[in-house]
């Protein structure tokens, strides 16, 4: 029997899928059952308010959460509550003081004991490729917020996950050098192509970036909706002004806020 | 060019210092025409220490080796039982109140007792110092195992590191900067340690045992000659410290990995 192609990639696992992820606190259901699935070099942002559940499922994603119920799956493997599976990132950079970048970067595998000449030399290879090439044997403390979030993306990229889980990853950063790392991580992306799940707080990051925007809300914690960006790659500044940027701005702002501004307020 | 200045300018306050402390203390001791008996001048004291050379230098000798030994081994059994306490719930349950009681006893009062039990040699010296040093450490290196980041925990074991790797990789280092603090702190009081062991007993010498035998001479010249003496062991250690501290944690004194080291990349 012969298969067409395309009928192929169909039938192939999504990189990452959730099924039916839920999470309970005592009472709270802080995430009900909820379903993703990502396409392998996709880039998925998850935006939502604080308490949409946006955090538990990260943490689910990244195995260090159990979830009270549903499955995980990473290339149709399950790795439910399984910790290593993706690799990830959060607003802290988490670097080490006491390593230079170099050894920050190779840390996964410093940890496991094999910090080679081989992995030396990839890790090297990576702080060229990416902009740190004159850091590599300065410590963290001597680095820009900017640089020490670009060392730890780098410290993700070394792991050699095809899943990359970033958590606010530019959050402290200033608007300016948050604008530069955004590009800059579409560069990497898009050289690099791995799957990229990005949680964020800001609505015109997440249309900048990304395939899909999944839109959350809470009181249960779930998906509201998952919202195509069909505008095409690479994509230039100009992009955040262009009028498909505003509506879908507009719609993800509805979903997030018609509940009722006063008690996201009441919350802040 | 001006950096070099800065450093030379550095160095040279603490010498304007001493010698505007020695010409004061010179100044008042003839203005005042104080009898040598109660305070000598400097000029004596300095032909002191030339007369009695020899067993200064011997008592220096032997009050340093009291004060390094019980010093590493207090300070190593600080460290060790703060890892064995931050290891386990049950062993730091039981080991805190035991050391915050042995802590409130005056050094003193265990120094007559260890006097009975360790005679009056090297032994009882070492102990005493290590005392002092040991509480310190184990606080404080209890506090850097306990401070470090949940966050990086939860990366370095999603990133598949062993227990004895996370130790070695992030708890450890986390704890030179609070251990640090601890050791240069009691420096100088372990200094004071010896003295107070020597004092209570000593059949083998040292500052603190010179300084008590000039003093009950009326030897003022000589008191002060071992207090020159002891100031020096103090400053000795301190710096000892401060040296140990530049070599082992790098990442504190300069921004980039010294050119010698294992992590410096080398093309």
């Amino acid at each position: 029997m012969k298969v067409q192609p395309d009928t192929m990639t169909d039938a192939a696992p999504p990189k990452l899928a959730l099924h039916a992820v839920t999470q309970r606190f005592g009472e709270t259901l802080a995430l009900s059952p909820t379903d993703l699935s990502v396409r392998a070099g996709e880039f998925v942002s998850v935006v939502g308010p604080s308490g949409c559940g946006k955090s538990t499922m990260f943490n689910i994603i990244a195995g260090v959460l159990q979830p009270t119920g549903g499955r995980v799956l990473i290339d149709g493997r399950d790795v439910t509550g399984r910790a290593g599976e993706v690799g990830y990132m959060l607003q802290k950079d988490l670097l080490l003081p006491w390593r230079t970048v170099l050894d920050n970067i190779v840390l996964g595998a410093l940890l496991k004991g094999k910090a080679g000449p081989k992995e030396r030399a990839e890790g090297v290879a990576l702080a060229r490729r990416y902009g740190l090439g004159d850091f590599i044997n300065h410590y963290p403390s001597a680095l820009s917020g900017g640089m020490r979030q670009r060392a730890a993306l780098m410290r993700t990229l070394a792991m050699h996950r095809d899943v990359l889980l970033l958590d606010e990853p530019f959050g402290a950063l200033d608007s300016q050098t948050r604008f530069a790392m955004q590009q800059w991580l579409l560069s990497v992306w898009e050289r690099e192509r791995r799957t990229i799940v990005f949680v964020t707080h800001d609505i015109d990051e997440a249309v900048f970036l990304s395939d899909r925007v999944v839109v959350m809300s809470p009181r249960p914690g779930r998906i509201r909706e998952v919202i195509e960006v069909p505008i095409p790659r690479p994509r230039p500044v100009s992009a955040l002004t262009s009028p498909v940027f505003s509506t879908i701005k507009q719609r993800i702002i509805d979903l997030i806020y018609e509940n009722s501004p006063a008690l996201e307020l009441a919350h802040v | 060019m001006s950096e070099r200045y800065a450093l030379l300018l550095k160095l040279l306050y603490p010498v304007v210092a001493l010698v505007l402390v020695i010409a004061g203390w010179a100044l008042a001791v003839d203005a005042f025409e104080i009898p040598r008996y109660v305070m000598p001048s400097p000029m004596d004291v300095a032909n002191h220490i030339a007369d009695d050379w020899p067993a200064l230098v011997k008592g220096f000798g032997q009050t340093f080796m009291e004060f390094l030994l019980g010093f590493l081994a207090g300070a190593i059994a600080g460290f060790v039982f703060a890892v064995l306490m931050d290891a386990s719930r049950p062993v730091r349950g039981i080991l805190y109140p035991v050391l915050i009681t042995s802590q409130a006893i005056p050094i003193v009062a265990i120094s007559a007792a260890l006097t009975i039990w360790l005679g009056f040699g090297l032994a009882p010296k070492l102990v005493i110092v290590a005392l002092v040093v040991f509480f310190p450490v184990v606080v404080n290196v209890l506090d850097g195992l306990a401070s470090v980041d949940k966050d990086i925990l939860n990366l370095v074991r999603s990133m598949g590191a062993s227990r004895f790797s996370i130790f070695r990789h992030v708890k450890l280092p986390a704890t030179y900067t609070p251990l640090f603090s601890a050791l240069k702190l009691s420096a100088t009081f372990s200094v004071t340690g010896a003295v107070i062991a020597e004092w209570t007993a000593s059949t083998s010498g040292g500052i603190g045992a010179y300084l008590l035998q000039a003093n009950s001479r009326l030897n003022t010249a000589g008191t002060f000659a071992a207090i020159v003496f002891l100031a020096l062991l103090g400053l000795v250690s301190f710096l000892l410290v401060i040296a140990a501290e530049y070599w082992l944690t790098p990442w504190r004194s300069g921004s980039k990995a010294r050119r010698w080291s294992s992590s410096y990349w080398k093309d």
